[in-house]
């Protein structure tokens, strides 16, 4: 019967023998075995985020101990307060009872106290101090023990920086991320890290470190998380604490039974569309119960977060009272402006260098009539206490009177509040051109804004990315009452849009694992027209990514990675973006006086200021810096200098940029030859100084110059029009209303002219989206499936990917591939039918019978 | 996970069920078996030689090669008959067998050692009812020639250029290599099953994953 089958094995004939074991002409083999224990590790997701997490904590030492110190504070927080309340008799301290001492009439602090006895029983005695106690030995045990883990982590991860990096503790924090990055990239191919490629790419590093945050960075930008409300008296406000994303991460991501099933991979039944109102119900009910467990905990927490915003902050008050009148970016504004693939010290950093203008701009807003009362009570307040101080200078007992000091104190606390609503007498008044200063830096701003800077309404949402910190902590205290209420009542409403989001928007990237298909910042994809990507993207309404995030998302990342080596289409659209940028910017400089508005000068030697010398400093060393990007930094570096230069000097901006070219490629224009020799000398000097450092400050300059670009075109292609994505999108949308567009399937849709209707009030019955009838109980082609991947998901992404949801591509009866346009199921409009679930979903009984996509793309 | 996965799939009669996975198995085996190894003073080693013998089998229209060693064959055996005896006799049903390789790594004393699976090959049964005798020759055949693409499927991802653990010192070829056999020496490896009605997470690993969490708050 083997006679039949005909394989490749053959049995050895009797020529075969054994060769004896003799020592000598043995093939010897060396291990290598005794290298460094760094390959193939299990967790990279989490080793990713260490290796991370030391870099910004600034080394093992720093870190330990900043936590050790947590811990303490802990311990301090809590036995100082039920000290406080237990063990001080205030009678004494106020004087009003007298102490019988013999020898002397002064009261010591030691007199205050009780004495330990009582006190102890007096502790033992209230049940609500013990409670306290309780919960917060509970908690700090807890911490401890993670403190101990997590020594023991980062002792692993100490060892990977000295041993594998080659970068010791003590100079850590003077190497930039990218630097370790690099050296990362380059382990791998020596350790492989990641067994699955040969080759790291940054983009992988970043995908894991931020696969969650992605993740809310996504569902933030499509408005799909409960954050906006309107309560009676307010108004339009957000209300988005710490609070309330530890929960929404704890149900997503990480908490029992949420969507993932490790770091990396989404549980398989929530990649397939067959029983999606079954999971929404289910994750319906788990929202449920972790709001009615918030609700029960909410007493507990209620009191941690008094407790820990008042030993944090009265210290802070105290010593400069000012600061609850200076703002902060509010934990919503951070996840608005965060683009794809940001980490967060460049948020940071990006959003610090905002601050300053942010804060003028919101100054601008001071209400007159507050200022003409704070005026005077400034002036009645400051007279009062100028007599007081001068009564104090000319005699000190005057303190010893009853509440001299108490009223000398809160005179002056008055006194610096009414002065943060007087405004600076210098102030200009010129809101749209600090907004237009701002949006260099953030990025990221509704359309409507532009124009209306000078507008109340402008003002008020740019609070709620901008906001008191004092109301930032108001929040954070009220948020333990809050947060069950928005969980139980609307997020629950969402869960089946949360899980058609997961579906539609998550591909299993190889070598990574399931990651938000955004962050992938595939502008066909994801690419909005009105956006630059006009002709590029193949993206349904529900796919494109609001306020052209994919697009300034994809050019933060590469100028920020000039390494990393994006796929053809996008080089492409990045290389062109970035030829427009330079060529209106120097060429004609009719987008620069646009751009700027009434007052260019301001604005370019506004972020040119951070970076004072760059224009020359850069010169020269940017073939070797950067393999894959001479093109690109130096375009922005031409650019900028001839933005810099010509505002200073006049029109000579075609000498500076053969300028820049000269350096390389040694091509000097007749008239230019002195601006060559002094950009040059000006280089010479800082030759081999130049680090990474000033290269990503110099990047961010860049980055400035296309956002605000990109937003100048975004504004005169809408021409004025009502863009359709309006700040917050509100519930009812006009994207509800049944957009018919041409099926946007990935490349190669044999049938792309089929017109599909891209919403939910038209699901999806079109004629070619049925799979077809799939053998799945018999030994039809279905096993092939598993073994033979690349035959069916080549075609369908070049960066090999793979789409879960909407795009089912499967092998037909015939062998011939069948692709369903890939629409998703379930969209924006659901909560306008108020949760009802729509009846039937067309594909659900074929879908279930699908084999779950098991079988990883090699 | 940090680890390579394949899946393979295949329709058989309830009776060819341990022989189409023995089949497998030890197709997939005999690719990452070595001899055994042995060490000498300076650090290098020699490897001894592995002998391969043809099994025909009896309700399969096919022969596949396996190691000859019978302790290995005798693991192997056992595991196969326990997930026969739990897809239970006869009626259809669907089951999946798991091959994984892992290495294990050291840790520190608060932690046990870790087993960190670096292939895992997954082999999904579909158990299929037959009518008459008819039907079973030709699924005789039938599944003979599946086999014989499997095969094939595994040797080509065999012959891939991709991750193995690196070749151990002396000290720790226990950490790669299964060396409790006398005769052959294949990587570390665990089968595990599942039978359709308990695919998903158990409690087991929910649990440690919980505590895994809350630690890494």
């Amino acid at each position: 019967m083997a006679a039949h089958f005909d394989t490749e094995y053959q049995r050895l004939e009797a020529s075969y023998s054994d060769s004896p074991p003799g020592e000598e002409n043995l093939l010897v083999h060396v291990p290598d075995g005794n290298k460094l224990p760094w390959h193939h590790i299990e967790n990279l997701d989490l080793f990713f985020q260490r290796v991370y997490n030391l870099h910004q904590k600034n080394g093992f030492t720093c870190m330990l101990l900043g936590e050790v110190f947590e811990l303490v504070q802990l311990l301090f927080v809590v036995g100082f307060t039920v000290f406080l309340a237990n063990c001080v008799d205030y009678d004494i301290l106020f004087a009003n009872k007298f102490v019988n001492h013999t020898d002397s009439s002064k009261v010591t602090l030691p007199d205050a106290f009780l004495p330990v006895d009582v006190c102890s029983a007096s502790i033992r005695d209230n049940v609500a101090v013990m409670f306290v106690l309780m919960i917060s030995g509970v908690f700090w045990l807890h911490r401890l023990i993670k403190f101990i883990y997590n020594v023991c982590c980062y002792w692993e991860i100490r060892s990977f920086y000295t041993n594998a990096l080659k970068m010791s503790m003590a100079e850590l924090p003077y190497f930039t991320w990218q630097e370790v990055q690099a050296r990362i990239v380059e382990i791998q191919k020596e350790h492989q890290i990641c067994i699955h490629k040969k080759e790291l790419t940054e983009l992988d590093i970043y995908h894991r470190i931020l696969r969650f945050k992605n993740y809310m960075v996504a569902m933030v930008n499509k408005s799909l998380l409960p954050v906006h409300f309107r309560p009676p008296l307010l108004g339009e406000s957000v209300f988005y604490t710490r609070g309330l994303k530890y929960n929404f991460e704890l149900i997503f991501f990480w908490g029992p039974g949420s969507l993932f099933e490790s770091e990396w991979s989404l549980k398989p039944q929530y990649k397939r569309g067959g029983n999606r109102l079954e999971l929404a119900d289910k994750l319906a009910s788990r929202i449920l119960w972790i709001g009615i467990a918030n609700l029960l905990l909410c007493p507990v927490v209620l009191v941690w977060q008094i407790l820990y915003a008042f030993f944090s902050y009265t210290e802070v008050i105290k010593r400069e009272p000012g600061s609850l009148g200076a703002r902060c970016w509010s934990l919503y504004g951070r996840c608005y402006l965060r683009h794809f693939n940001e980490l967060d010290h460049e948020l940071m950093s990006r959003l610090s260098k905002g601050y300053k203008a942010s804060s003028r701009y919101m100054n601008c807003f001071l209400s007159p009539l507050l200022t003409v009362v704070a005026k005077n009570v400034a002036f009645f307040a400051g007279s009062l206490l100028a007599v007081l101080i001068a009564l104090t200078i000319y005699d000190e007992d005057v303190l010893a009177v009853e509440h001299v000091l108490s009223s000398i104190t809160l005179l002056g606390v008055c006194i610096t509040v009414c002065r943060s609503f007087i405004p600076d007498k210098h102030l200009v008044y010129c809101p749209e051109q600090l907004l237009r200063v701002i949006l260099a830096h953030i990025h990221y701003m509704p359309d409507h804004w532009q124009g209306n800077a000078h507008r109340y309404e402008t003002r008020d949402q740019f609070s709620q990315l901008f906001q008191y910190k004092a109301v930032f902590i108001l929040e954070e205290l009220i948020s333990p009452l809050v947060t069950p209420f928005i969980l139980i009542f609307s997020l629950r409403r969402k869960s089946l849009e949360i899980i058609d989001f997961f579906r539609n928007f998550t591909v299993e990237v190889v070598g990574v694992g399931d990651t938000c298909s955004f962050a992938q910042m595939d502008i066909r994809q994801h690419g909005h027209p009105a956006w630059m990507s006009e002709g590029k993207t193949e993206a349904s309404i529900y796919q494109q990514a609001e306020d052209g995030k994919t697009e300034l998302s994809l050019m933060h990342f590469a100028i920020t990675n000039p390494q990393w080596q994006p796929p053809t289409e996008t080089t492409h659209f990045i290389s062109q973006l970035k030829e427009r940028v330079q060529r209106e910017a120097t060429g004609d400089r009719h987008t620069l006086t646009s751009l700027s508005g009434s007052e260019p000068r301001s604005l370019i030697a506004n972020f040119l200021a951070g970076p004072p010398s760059l224009a020359s400093l850069h010169l020269g060393q940017n073939g070797s810096l950067t393999n894959h990007g001479p093109v690109g930094v130096s375009d922005g570096a031409s650019a900028l200098r001839s933005l810099s230069v010509s505002s200073m000097r006049g029109s000579c901006s075609s000498a500076h940029r053969s300028a820049g070219h000269a350096s390389s490629a040694s091509r000097a224009m007749p008239g230019s030859s002195t601006d060559a020799r002094t950009a040059s000398s000006g280089s010479s000097v800082w030759e081999g100084q130049l680090t990474s450092l000033v290269l990503s400050e110099y990047a961010s300059t860049e980055m400035s110059i296309h956002a605000l670009y990109i937003h100048e075109l975004h504004k005169q292609q809408s021409g004025g029009e009502l863009s359709r994505h309006t700040w917050h999108r509100q519930d009812s949308d006009d994207s509800s209303d049944s957009v018919t567009e041409e099926g946007g399937s990935g490349g190669g849709n044999p049938n792309p002219r089929n017109p599909i209707p891209r919403s939910h009030t038209f699901p999806i019955t079109t004629p070619i989206s049925s799979p077809g009838p799939i053998p799945s109980s018999n030994s039809g082609p279905n096993p092939d499936r598993g073994t033979t991947p690349g035959q069916e998901v080549a075609p369908l992404q070049s960066n090999s990917q793979r789409r879960y949801g909407g795009n089912t591509d499967s092998v037909g009866p015939g062998g011939r591939v069948v692709r369903s346009a890939r629409v998703p199921m379930g969209g924006w409009t659901e909560e306008g039918r108020g949760g009802q679930h729509p009846e039937t979903v067309p594909e659900e009984g074929s879908e279930d019978d699908m084999p779950p996509n098991i079988h990883k793309v090699t | 996970m940090n680890c390579r996965s394949e899946a393979l799939e295949v329709s058989v009669e309830g009776r060819q069920v341990d022989e189409a996975m023995l089949a497998l198995l030890h197709t997939i085996l005999l690719h990452r078996s070595t001899g055994k190894f042995h060490y000498k003073k300076e650090g290098t080693y020699s490897i001894g030689t592995v002998g391969t013998q043809d099994i025909d089998c009896d309700f399969i229209d096919f022969s596949f090669v396996r190691v000859s060693s019978d302790e290995l064959d005798r693991a192997i055996r056992k595991a196969v008959g326990e997930f026969k005896d739990a897809m239970g006799n006869g009626t259809d049903g669907m089951g999946q067998i798991s091959l994984e390789f892992y290495q294990k790594k050291k840790s520190r004393w608060p932690f046990s050692d870790e087993c960190i699976p670096w292939e895992v090959w997954s082999i999904k049964v579909n158990v299929v009812n037959l009518a008459n005798e008819q039907e079973r020759q030709i699924c005789r055949e039938k599944v003979g020639e599946k086999l014989g693409e499997k095969v094939i499927n595994i040797v080509e991802v065999i012959n891939r250029h991709e991750y193995l653990p690196k070749m151990p010192t002396q000290s720790e070829v226990d950490n790669v290599f299964d060396t409790s056999l006398k005769d052959v020496q294949p990587y570390l490896y665990k089968i595990n099953f599942q039978i359709t009605d308990t695919l998903g997470t158990s409690v087991s690993t929910t649990m440690r994953r919980l505590i895994k969490d809350t630690l890494a708050l």
